[in-house]
């Protein structure tokens, strides 16, 4: 009884500890390329949610502090950090997006077994070209 | 009277603009981008030494940014990790200037312009990393080099490389996160994201959230490091990136990785029950990537890939010498940091020369090319004996230092880990220098090869005396460091 | 306490054949400059090392220091007795060598790689000779590995890259076990000084003192060719015949010896080391390599394996005498670095010789040649009369000082043991003389050694020098400012006596 009501006061903890998980799976057992990108970017949600709530206090309002107001008032530093956070988020998944092009123009696919199918094919055929010249 | 600490910031925005101007500029003028670049990494580095030499005279000093004091403004610091600005910044030209003849071969043309503003984005990202004194800008600057290392790797023309950069980013993308959430952690059970403040809160706060800070931050910047089990992004990004970049990768962007557990431990020196397990564990991976990284080295054919793989070994020694947590160890292994940097970075400009005038990078393929390439070669085989730590070059002092270290410690089987792997340095060492030395030419583009431009050779020379003269330098290296050491972990034994 | 001066000779000695291979680097194909480089360098350095004999005879050290390597290691120069001795010893040979060098090597590839190197190596050589402690005695002794590395490699043939890559593995591993042994040496003691009398003591313990000692021995016992560590010397044998003399007499194997000597007495200590009793069990390895190393030898039908298995058990014989922790032991061991060294360094220019004058390699292949190559076989007769131990010969003083030594020792098995070898040894040399000298020459068509090409001079010369050495050693030892007594006072500090000897 007393975990569940601990589970539950931490509600937003535990969510977001559960979107990490599942981002992190997705990006780890995927083979899709795109796949794995979407697995961080949630994975990046989660930790923004996260940063979020620690900032969050009962009953605070935002911190639009004028003179004489009073408080409490909700941290403003975290949400600083959230969106520098989303700002590097957004370029590193344009970043990745941009090499998946560039992969899918290489290789013609963007399933890591075939990739891997065509790079053993590049390699065997680079084998046989310089076939004799390695000994020792 | 000049105020030195106004200049910190200059050392990482001066790159950062100096970057992010250069496609403006240089679009189509690749020539002028390079001197333009190398000209910029020049005056940062003379910042760098310039501070590292008030270091040296008068001890650590801080700026604050904007003049917000700290806990609420952000703040710059000077101190004996952050000296690691002068060789990075100082690698990072010599770097730029092979670049100048490489890049014509090994980018495409379009993208070199692009290419030097990654490379001073990366340094200024570095220099920021070294000198932030907060954990938000440590995650920012984190980021910034990070995110132009990936885009590095994927300015070489191989397909290979894309996809190398893909996984590279994939990894450190997830590890910053995991860095950014421990940072979020630490800062809701402190309330400040300053170092020194947060280190001293959370030396009296409960284990629990601290242990998951702790495990994040380390984890995260274990993989930057690319310590054994999580190097295994490193070996095809740092082999199909362009050579130069290769060498500020494995000299720099990964020697960023452990300035970050530098930090985590100073950050956490206060709560030892939590640090004493990270460390053993530490020691342990290690030595396994001391030694499964130099037995992987010994079986590549690829020059860079062997070359990658003794990077892992290295930051092996490195993650030893840092886990064992006693006084020589740890500022064996800073000083390793720094000697590691020079010599790899040496070899994969070597490596990078030879490639770019053969077009071959299988070590049985470079045959002969001792005769060819005499300056180069002579460049690669002193490094590579170097590397292995033989006495007196730069390799020997951290190793020997961590070596120490583990007797200390209790741990003599360290000792016979450090040797072996030593050993098998060694061996694929003599491998490549008997390819250069003692075997005729297999093939016809080394038959007819000439030595590298000079701005291709002379850098590989530099870091070549470089090498010989930072092993001859090794105690004041050790005595410098020898303080920071201390403050890191409290009081070492 | 010995007056130490600082002086920059002991430096200038090692620079010298260090700028000796820059320059034969730099002139590259031009020959003369190459051979006027190679011989002004070693005649120099022959002048410095011999202008610190009085000194060193009157007691003095010379150092020179440049600073610390690592906290608390300097790196530095010390010229004691037992290193003025080894470096005298490989200076003089050096000067021989180089000009027999010149004669052997004419017209083959490489040529200023291989006299670079060579160079190179008799720089580390000296430095391993005058290190001021262990530290600085591994870099010369790692350096020396890889400068012999080329020389192995010379013929660039499958069979020369498979000795190297052999001898690489050995001398690597001796080195890593050397590494471990200092690392293990400095945490407990915190130096490597090589200046005293023993720097471990009892209150160590005794298995980090095994430990040292083994570590210690097995690395540098790896370059000293002790069994069952030797099997990289034969295998060198398919190196140009100056390198096989270079290895066996002068540099490779005599470093590996002086480091042995080095921590039996300057590490360990005698007094430390007879209370541990880890030297009986070195002994009795000698004494069974002694034995085996001959036997083998005689089993050989090649010149330069027999002679490889000979150097095998002639090492032995100072790892002995150095091992029996006796005063006469301790002198027979010094001196037999010298005598070891000229006898063997004569048999090995023969064999050279014989090689290029007659294109023979084994030993049944030898009838005539002594009346084809008088001079030359006679010199080959000296240093096996050496070997075998005739009095008048170097190889006796040895041997009548190890056998005082061993006497004293309370050992005398090892006289017995020395006999056999000795007898081992006639079994292996005289017949060789006896078929050069007393077998005609095979007339076989096609084959005519009669128009044979010339031996140069410049191969005869040095082969007659050594061979008067062997003489001087043996019949003048005693003769005043001679190098015995340095071997004398190398002894007398190892056992901090003040009066001589006898």
């Amino acid at each position: 009884m007393k975990i569940a009501a601990t589970a539950l006061s931490h509600v937003d903890y535990l969510v977001a500890v559960a979107l990490f998980l599942t981002g992190a799976w997705i990006l780890l057992t995927s083979g899709n390329l795109v796949k794995k990108v979407i697995g961080l970017n949630i994975m990046e949600t989660s930790v923004f949610a996260f940063i979020v709530t620690t900032g969050m206090i009962d009953g605070g309002a935002p911190p639009l502090v004028a003179p004489g107001d009073p408080g409490p008032f909700a941290s403003p530093l975290p949400h600083a950090l959230v969106l520098t956070g989303i700002v590097v988020a957004v370029s590193v998944t344009s970043l990745a997006l941009v090499l998946i092009l560039r992969v899918r123009a290489e290789f013609g696919s963007v399933e890591l077994d075939e990739i891997a199918l065509s790079l053993a094919a590049g390699d065997t055929a680079e084998q046989s070209e310089r076939h004799g010249s390695a000994d020792d | 009277m000049i105020e030195w600490s106004h200049w910190l910031p200059i050392l990482a925005m001066l790159p950062l603009v100096g970057g992010a101007l250069t496609p403006l500029l240089f679009r189509h003028r690749p020539a002028a981008a390079c001197f333009w670049a190398v000209s910029v990494a020049s005056v940062t580095s003379v910042v760098a030494i310039a501070l590292l030499l008030r270091l040296v005279d008068s001890g650590g000093f801080s700026y604050a940014v904007g003049g917000w004091l700290p806990q609420y403004g952000i703040e710059l610091r000077m101190d004996e990790v952050g000296a690691f600005a002068v060789p990075a910044s100082l690698l990072v030209l010599l770097s730029l200037v092979f670049s100048r003849h490489y890049v014509a071969r090994a980018v495409d043309a379009s993208r070199v312009s692009f290419y030097y503003a990654l490379v001073l984005i990366n340094l200024g990202g570095l220099n920021g990393f070294l000198v932030t004194g907060d954990l938000f800008n440590l995650f920012v600057f984190m980021e910034i080099f990070s995110v132009s290392a990936y885009a590095l790797v994927a300015t070489a023309r191989e397909p290979i490389a894309s996809l190398a950069a893909l996984k590279y980013l994939l990894l450190g993308a997830a590890s910053s996160l995991l860095v950014l959430f421990s940072v979020g952690v630490v800062f809701a059970m402190t309330g400040t994201l300053n170092l020194e403040d947060a280190a001293a809160a959370l030396a009296l706060s409960s284990p629990m959230p601290a242990g998951l800070a702790l495990a994040g931050l380390a984890t995260g910047f274990a993989v930057k490091a690319a310590l054994f089990p999580v190097h295994f992004w490193l070996p095809d990004a740092h082999a199909a990136a362009p050579a130069p970049v290769s060498a500020v990768l494995s000299a720099l962007v990964v020697k960023a990785g452990i300035v970050g557990v530098l930090r985590t431990l100073e950050l956490f020196g206060g709560a030892e029950s939590l640090l004493q397990p990270l460390l053993h564990l530490v020691v342990w991976l290690g030595a396994l990537g001391a030694l499964g990284g130099a037995l992987m080295a010994l079986v590549q054919r690829d020059i860079k890939l062997m070359l990658a793989y003794s990077t892992v070994a290295n930051i092996g020694y490195i993650f030893i010498g840092l886990g064992l947590a006693t006084a020589s160890a740890v500022s064996g292994a800073m000083v390793h940091a720094v000697n590691h940097a020079v010599i790899k970075s040496a070899l994969f400009l070597a490596a990078g020369a030879m490639i770019h005038r053969t077009g071959l990078r299988n070590i049985d393929d470079l045959r002969g090319l001792g005769r060819r390439m005499p300056v180069t070669a002579f460049g690669m085989a002193f490094t590579l004996i170097a590397l292995s730590g033989a006495p007196p070059m730069a390799g020997f002092t951290g190793k020997w230092q961590i070596a120490l270290g583990a007797l200390q410690a209790g741990h003599p089987s360290l000792v016979a880990v450090l040797v072996i792997a030593g050993i098998v340095v060694l061996a694929f060492g003599i491998r490549v220098i008997n390819a250069l030395y003692f075997r005729p030419p297999a093939r016809v583009a080394v038959a007819s090869a000439t030595e590298a431009p000079a701005s291709m050779w002379l850098p590989v020379l530099m870091l070549t005396i470089a090498s010989l003269a930072l092993g001859l330098a090794g105690t004041p290296m050790l005595e410098f460091v020898g303080p920071a050491a201390q403050s890191i972990y409290g009081t070492l034994p | 306490m010995t007056p130490e001066l600082v002086d920059i000779r002991p430096l200038l000695a090692v620079l010298v054949s260090l700028a000796c291979a820059g320059a034969v680097f730099a002139v590259r194909h031009r020959a003369r400059w190459r051979a006027f480089w190679s011989l002004a360098a070693a005649g120099i350095k022959f002048a410095l090392v011999w202008s610190m004999l009085p000194g060193a005879l009157a007691g003095r050290v010379y150092v020179y220091q440049f600073g610390e390597l690592l906290p608390g290691v300097a790196f530095g120069f010390r010229v004691d007795a037992l290193g003025l001795f080894f470096a005298l010893v490989s200076s003089t040979l050096w000067v021989l060598t180089t000009i027999y060098a010149l004669g052997y090597m004419r017209g083959s590839h490489s040529l200023h790689r291989f006299f670079g190197f060579f160079a190179l190596c008799i720089s580390t050589t000296v430095g391993i000779a005058f290190a001021e402690n262990l530290l600085t005695l591994f870099v010369f002794y790692e350096l020396l590995t890889i400068c012999t590395y080329p020389l192995i490699m010379h013929n660039e043939d499958l069979a020369a890259r498979r000795a190297a890559r052999k001898y690489l593995v050995y001398t690597l591993f001796g080195g890593g076990l050397i590494l471990a042994g200092m690392v293990l040496l400095h945490s407990v003691t915190g130096t490597l000084s090589l200046a005293e009398t023993g720097i471990l003591d009892a209150s160590v313990g005794d298995h980090w003192l095994l430990a040292i000692f083994l570590l210690l021995i097995a690395g540098f016992g790896v370059k000293a060719a002790l069994m069952p560590l030797h099997a990289w010397l034969p295998a060198a044998m398919v190196a140009p015949t100056p390198v096989s003399a270079l290895l066996h007499a002068v540099a490779v194997v005599k470093a590996g010896v002086f480091g042995i000597l080095r921590t039996i007495y300057n590490v360990f200590g005698i007094d430390l080391l007879r209370d541990l009793g880890y030297a009986d069990w070195l002994a009795m390895l000698a004494g069974v390599i002694m034995v085996v190393a001959s036997v083998q030898a005689l089993r050989q039908k090649e010149i330069k394996a027999r002679l490889a298995w000979s150097t095998i058990s002639q090492l032995s014989y100072i790892v002995l005498a150095a091992a029996l922790l006796t005063p006469l032991a301790a002198l027979a061991a010094i001196i037999h670095i010298a005598n070891q060294a000229f006898s063997k360094i004569t048999l090995f220019f023969v064999a050279g010789a014989i090689e290029r004058g007659t294109g023979r390699k084994r030993v049944d292949e030898l009838a005539g040649v002594g009346r084809l190559m008088p001079w030359t076989m006679a010199a080959f007769t000296l240093a096996s009369l050496s070997f075998i131990g005739v009095p008048l010969m170097a190889g006796f003083v040895t041997k009548w000082y190890l056998s005082l030594g061993a006497l004293d020792a309370g050992a005398g098995i090892y006289v017995a043991v020395m006999v056999i070898s000795g007898l081992l040894n006639a079994a292996y040399w005289l017949p060789m003389i006896h078929q050069a000298f007393f077998k005609p020459l095979p007339s076989e068509p096609g084959n005519d050694l009669r128009n044979r090409p010339r031996v140069s001079s410049m191969m005869i010369g040095p082969i007659l020098v050594c061979a008067a050495y062997v003489i001087l050693l043996g019949a003048g030892a005693s003769a005043p400012s001679m190098p015995f007594s340095l071997a004398e006072a190398a002894a007398r500090f190892a056992f901090e006596l003040e009066v001589p000897l006898e």
